[in-house]
């Protein structure tokens, strides 16, 4: 059987290995990122049917927890291994065509210490450990915004440094106080000793883990930093932080809640801000007009969601809520991966510019369509069911409060469907003759010439193709998904113990 | 309005951590009993050989933290250097300094790298070792780099032998994955004579690698502050 630590240690040696294959290859990097990612890809899938079974726990140093370092490689760990693995191999097939600058070495190293940092964070059983990876996906995505080096890149890199900076300073305390008084930073240890704590200390924990990872998994207060960061970054960028890096820190930071700090007295406290992220994020994205903007703020609209699901403390809305996870990171990636395309070819952030560009670029502007469908919750799509099965869920749990929750839901889920379907209509019927509005009134005033609009290169196609046929045909696999969601599930409500991982 | 409502909340959580961290005693040394770090300190030496616990811990108990932490340096080193490749105000600024400053550094040099080496190479016996080293002999290159213009420090040689040092760490890892111990990491030479340089296994060589790692790093990153050892000084006018 594969060692899961090959998982985090591929994409690292790789990232070491770049500045050497730079001397003889210059552009070596991109096919070289290409296969490590490939055998990320390869390991997770050897890995996943071991592990829905029994969970693999990996010693680091010979040293038996909780002395030294673990990984504990259950159905979560390998599960988004292999969605952060699949995601940044789509990701990087269409970087070959869209990176084209002279520092593309650098853009695959931090890509592939992104993959490095993630991968871990999932992975890792052990809280320090949790917190250097966490690190190095912050570091790597400050910089990966800021990339282009223009002025709107470097002022979001800067805002989103210092917030997450604070965050990590925040988690970073509540570790100390956790080794402080429990002496381990075992993750199964800590589960084990948590309960003997002080309770204001466990909420003091709590508070700050929340806080500090909440940063980063763009949770209602916190999230400021994200609609410049996403809108702001190259958009294969842009994919990778909506698509993975925020759901990956939402879900560490609930499984910590669940299955490390047995912390259910927050979890009603958590889906009100759940609901609260959800409306903020989908109103904000219905008044945007940068295309990048709307797509950022409907991340923190289906964060939102995603969050209320995890928060419903059964193991139907965690399952539904990782449905959701890859529905939105499949849609997502589409999504800002298209209109990647779109701002190339036409110049221009603003949709209302896209007037009928779908004659011009007829895949992309399809399953740019799609993945909104699916976002959106429209039978028969992957997002129909991920949405189903949360307020399905939330009404299983029979309260008043979860009702009125959902129903707030379903009002967000219209603004959503509001603002995707505009933007479908530029792309495929243009200039919308409604004036009054005020949103439409330049028009096409840019002067871009659609004429001169060609499709994006097959590089670019085939990530978003393959995409696409998870949106549109994963209903097909709801049994085999729904299976895995389960165990994942299980695998947070359960509490850790160090006695089960021997 | 706003402004009010962030402070309030500013004061408020401030005062939430300050009451709850306040209890905490400052030396709570007794506090957590079985501690993990109080079981590292008794057998540490029987288990990795180093006379150093706190080196043990770093490369070998926590190893994986360190090479994580390494990451995290050459991550900021590379976002120097691709951020600030090509900025004005960075360009602008070239240093000529007075003969004895530019002799006095020069002199001093080797020393400093010396002694940043034995730092390193001793890291396993006596207090300090790869980051102290590391940063000690980059600090030789800082010098260099702030009282003269006449040196030229290729870009290319400072990533290689980061890379190398990188791929060193990963490959002593590696090779403990595929021994006896099946780990990654593992200690898989012998511990030798207790108190001796080549001692404690893969220690001083995983410290060395940090090093040379920590120092090319961190030169890397003053270069880009101050591009004048990359050859860039021409542009930069007078």
């Amino acid at each position: 059987m594969v060692n899961p630590i090959l998982l985090i240690i591929i994409p690292l040696a790789t990232a070491f290995f770049i500045p050497l294959l730079a001397i003889v290859w210059k552009n070596g990097s991109r096919y070289l990122a290409l296969l490590a990612a490939l055998a990320n890809v390869l390991i997770g899938i050897k890995l996943l049917p071991y592990v829905l079974e029994k969970p693999i726990h990996v010693t680091i140093a010979g040293f038996k927890a909780p002395i030294g370092i673990d990984l504990l490689a259950g159905p979560l760990g390998i599960v988004f291994s292999l969605i952060i693995s699949i995601t940044g191999f789509l990701v990087l097939i269409y970087s070959i065509g869209y990176i084209r600058d002279e520092s593309i070495n650098k853009y695959y190293t931090l890509f592939l210490l992104l993959l490095t940092g993630s991968t871990g964070m999932v992975l890792t059983n052990d809280i320090f450990n949790l917190f250097v990876f966490f690190e190095i996906l912050c570091i790597s995505s400050y910089i990966l915004v800021a990339y282009n080096r223009d002025e709107h890149g470097l002022e979001a890199a800067i805002k989103y440094l210092v917030l997450g900076s604070v965050g990590s300073l925040l988690f970073l305390i509540a570790i100390a106080i956790i080794y402080l008084k429990l002496g381990t930073l075992n993750m199964a240890d800590i589960s084990d000793k948590f309960d003997a704590l002080g309770g204001s200390y466990r909420m003091m924990v709590v508070v700050l883990i929340l806080s500090g990872l909440g940063v980063e998994a763009a949770i209602f207060p916190l999230n400021s930093w994200l609609p410049d960061a996403h809108s702001s970054a190259p958009s294969s960028i842009s994919a990778l932080l909506s698509g993975f890096v925020i759901e990956v820190a939402l879900i560490v930071v609930m499984k910590l809640v669940y299955s490390v700090f047995h912390a259910m007295q927050v979890l009603n406290a958590l889906a009100v801000v759940g609901v609260i992220t959800l409306l903020v994020g989908e109103f904000a994205a219905f008044r945007q007009e940068n295309i990048k903007r709307v797509l950022a703020y409907s991340s923190i609209g289906q964060v939102g969601l995603i969050l209320l699901a995890l928060s419903i403390n059964s193991k139907a809305g965690i399952s539904a809520a990782v449905l959701q996870i890859i529905n939105h990171t499949a849609s997502k990636s589409i999504l800002f991966l298209v209109s990647g395309y779109f701002i190339l070819k036409t110049g221009s952030y603003r949709y209302s510019d896209y007037s009928g560009i779908a004659k011009r670029m007829p895949v992309s502007s399809l399953l740019f369509v799609l993945a909104a469908l699916s976002l959106i919750g429209v039978p028969p799509f992957l997002g129909f069911f991920s949405k189903l099965q949360i307020v399905m869920a939330a009404a299983a749990r029979g309260s008043t409060f979860y009702v009125s929750l959902v129903s707030l839901v379903l009002l967000g889920t219209i603004v959503e469907g509001a603002y995707f379907l505009r933007i479908a209509q530029v792309l495929y019927f243009g200039r919308q003759q409604d004036t009054d509005s005020g949103w439409l009134e330049t028009g096409n005033a840019a002067g871009i010439d659609m004429e001169s609009v060609g499709n994006a290169p097959v590089s670019a196609v085939i990530p978003v193709l393959l995409l696409g046929i998870v949106v549109v045909f994963g209903f097909l696999f709801l049994t085999n998904l729904n299976g895995v969601t389960g165990s994942i599930a299980g695998e947070i409500t359960r509490a850790l113990s160090l006695a089960s991982l021997f | 309005m706003r402004r009010f409502f962030s402070l309030i909340l500013i004061i408020g959580f401030g005062f939430y951590l300050v009451t709850v961290i306040g209890r905490i005693p400052f030396a709570a040394t007794g506090e957590a009993k079985g501690s993990v770090g109080v079981q590292i300190v008794n057998d540490t030496v029987n288990d990795t050989g180093a006379a150093n616990a706190v080196t043990s811990v770093v490369v070998l108990y926590r190893g994986f933290d360190t090479l994580g932490e390494v990451t995290v340096l050459f991550l900021a080193a590379l976002g120097m250097s691709l951020l600030l490749k090509g900025t004005e105000e960075v360009k602008a600024r070239v240093f000529d300094e007075s003969f004895i400053l530019k002799t006095g550094s020069y002199l001093l040099f080797p020393f400093i790298v010396l002694f940043g080496l034995y730092i390193i190479v001793h890291g396993h016996l006596t207090p300090g070792g790869g980051f102290p080293g590391g940063v000690v002999i980059a600090t030789a290159f800082f010098i260099i780099v702030m009282t003269s213009e006449m040196v030229r420090l290729r870009e290319n040689l400072v990533s290689i032998l980061e890379s190398l040092a990188g791929l060193t760490f990963i490959a002593l890892g590696i090779a403990g994955l595929l021994g006896t111990k099946n780990s990654f990491l593992a200690n898989f030479m012998g511990k030798g004579v207790f108190n001796t340089i080549l001692s404690a296994g893969i220690i001083p060589f995983i410290y060395a690698a940090i090093g040379i790692k920590v120092g090319s790093e961190l030169t890397g990153a003053v270069g880009s502050m101050f591009l004048s050892p990359f050859g860039k000084q021409e542009e930069a006018g007078e």
